[in-house]
């Protein structure tokens, strides 16, 4: 949280410092493939077996892009997407559980602070950023256990990305980005589950940039 | 100030955690009691809700040497017995924990109920008037926390065990007394039959699932998640024994001025010698059973004013350290299978300790050849013999010591 205020704080400064531009504002839609490559530290609670692990999957949604920037280069971008349903498996010695034994819907808002190479104007424009990322888990639901609960993560988040334009307004981007995300997951029913799971989601996204 | 200012998010938190029992509040199961009294009790009266473990003689008739239910008895308790009337007496033999904790305190104690097979007479040590006030040891072999059907009880004719639940114990005894008092030392330890129940549930289905599998009516993924939801229900209806103890505990004894209530957990059946014909993969489930019911008793008496012995902590460490407690066989039952049989007239199959007498010498003794009722921990397959129940009240003299309570 401390680091979310900073940024804003960062964020308030630099419109202040730098004031308005002609055409620093750029929004973007576009589709993203949220992939986990999720580990956990093991699942544990009473009458799991030993070995007991489960795997989160892939999801894939809409984003939803604002950026602002405060010079040619640098900008502030704020990234939302529609939340996805990520589910997870049972595996270890608990495969036989199957495929589907916890599902959410993950709202993940992200800032970045992007640094954009070359200039306005060029046609190519690749661009790097490091943000934070914030993950909230709603509709968390398990057929093992009748309440669950998935803790908020707030980690850094990295993207490297590239606009190209086709105009002077509009563009393609094509971006991906790393997050961390960590969540803790309490699963009470008859017994009460607990593990943490690192989500190590990399997602790759793409679609339109309008800039104006 | 700036000392004070850096502190007191600490002091805060201190004090939300001890609000709610402390632990991880999104984790249930992880919080403690609190509120307990911590000063010493001037104790009249030992007061035990429970099953066979706390009982002190309630089906002493089934053992009755005339065989017409009368005294003498050759049993009556869950462990080694003694001969008796019935009357409390001074002889350390058949002497069980409820009975030594309250010897200790110089309090006498009788069962709130005697009989079997349907018959039964509330407080009969109140024939003598001077011991109307003792028959607070409620505890019976075989009673559940709220099914009045416990095990041992013919749900169809209402012969057998009486098994009256912890739930209509604990009533009987608002009925009899109006309230709790201070001079109360309170013991609840109820779970261990639902417990047995639930397991034999769930070998019932384990065996079919097992058999299903055999005949390839399931693959292997099959069997497997119908054992899993087996466990899982058994675990279930152990959560809910819990929390309707738990529940009775907090509206019909500390809400009706119950002050110095001790609750027990209960111990790993996996640990007695019941669990040694079991299949190592099906102990581990045994285990949990007991770990469930006590995860959900710890949740449901986070911030109460009671005090957990933790006989599941305190049992397994009687497991694995006998010799610390004075025993040489923690595994072989003391009595004797075939002797309580004969003794029965071939009624009694089990070996239950209930009939097992321990008396040197006397024709219906019932102990295996060789077993010693101090330095054998088990009666038999789950009860202990007087040494076993001498080492629980020993145990349980020192969690009382330890609450400051005695």
């Amino acid at each position: 949280m401390k680091t979310i205020s900073s940024l804003a704080l960062a964020a308030a400064l630099a419109l202040s410092a730098f004031g308005a531009q002609a055409q620093d504002n750029v929004v973007k839609v576009g589709v993203t493939r949220y992939t986990t490559h999720s580990k956990t530290n093991g699942v544990s609670g009473i009458g799991v077996p030993p070995g007991a692990d489960a795997e989160t999957g892939d999801a894939t949604t809409v984003i939803f892009v604002y950026e602002r920037l405060f010079t040619p280069q640098v900008g502030l971008e704020f990234v939302l997407g529609i939340p996805p349903t990520i589910k997870a498996k049972a595996t270890g010695s608990v495969a036989f559980l199957g495929d589907n034994v916890l599902s959410a819907k993950n709202l993940a808002p992200t800032l970045f602070l992007n640094y954009h190479f070359f200039a306005p104007g060029d046609t190519l424009r690749p661009y790097i950023g490091a943000g934070i990322n914030y993950t909230k888990f709603t509709n968390v639901k398990s057929s093992l256990a009748s309440d669950v609960k998935l803790g908020d993560s707030t980690g850094l988040a990295l993207q490297a990305g590239i606009n190209y334009a086709i105009t002077k307004d509009l563009g393609l981007f094509a971006s991906v980005a790393k997050l961390d995300v960590k969540s803790k997951l309490v699963a009470s029913g008859a017994s009460v589950l607990t593990t943490t799971i690192d989500f190590r989601p990399i997602v790759y996204s793409a679609g339109l940039s309008y800039q104006f | 100030m700036r000392a004070f200012r850096s502190l007191s998010p600490w002091v805060f938190s201190a004090l939300l955690l001890a609000a709610c029992g402390g632990g991880d509040p999104s984790v249930p199961g992880t919080g403690s009691p609190s509120g307990a009294p911590t000063t010493k009790g001037s104790f009249t009266a030992v007061v035990s809700f429970g099953d066979s473990l706390s009982d002190i003689g309630a089906y002493a008739p089934a053992t009755s040497l005339a065989g017409n239910g009368s005294a003498p008895y050759f049993g009556g308790k869950f462990t080694t017995n003694e001969t008796s009337t019935g009357a409390p007496d001074a002889n350390p033999l058949g002497k069980v924990r409820v009975e030594n904790v309250a010897a200790s305190l110089g309090i006498v104690v009788t069962p709130a109920e005697v009989g079997f097979d349907g018959v039964s007479v509330k407080c009969p040590a109140a024939a003598v008037p001077a011991l109307a006030g003792t028959c607070t040891a409620y505890g019976q072999g075989g009673s559940r926390v709220t099914d009045p059907n416990g095990i041992g009880h013919n749900p169809v004719n209402g012969k057998g065990a009486l098994t009256v639940p912890v739930v209509t114990q604990i009533a009987n005894h608002l009925a009899r007394f109006t309230s709790f008092k201070d001079t109360d030392l309170i013991f609840v330890w109820g779970g261990s039959n639902d417990l047995l129940t639930q397991f034999g549930i769930f070998l019932a289905a384990a065996a079919q699932i097992q058999a299903d599998a055999a005949a390839g009516k399931l693959t292997a993924d099959q069997a497997n998640q119908a054992l899993f939801a087996a466990q899982t229900t058994a675990q279930a209806a152990m959560k809910v024994a819990a929390q309707e103890l738990v529940t009775d505990i907090r509206t019909q004894i500390l809400a009706k001025g119950g002050k110095y209530v001790a609750v027990m957990t209960l111990g790993d059946a996996a640990g007695t010698p019941s669990a040694q014909p079991l299949p190592v993969a099906l102990k581990p489930v045994l285990t949990s059973l007991s770990q469930i019911f006590n995860l959900w008793l710890r949740d449901g008496l986070a911030g109460q004013s009671v005090q957990i012995i933790d006989t599941f902590t305190l049992f397994s460490d009687i497991s694995a350290n006998p010799a610390k407690y004075g025993f040489l066989n923690i595994t072989t039952p003391a009595c004797d299978i075939a002797k309580i049989s004969a003794v029965t007239g071939g009624a009694v199959t089990t070996g239950s300790s209930l009939f097992c007498n321990a008396t040197p010498g006397a024709p219906y003794n019932g102990l295996t050849a060789g077993a010693d009722v101090t330095t054998w921990f088990f009666a038999d397959d789950v009860h202990p013999t007087t040494g076993g129940h001498k080492a629980w009240s020993d145990i349980f003299t020192a969690q009382l010591k330890s609450f400051g309570w005695i």
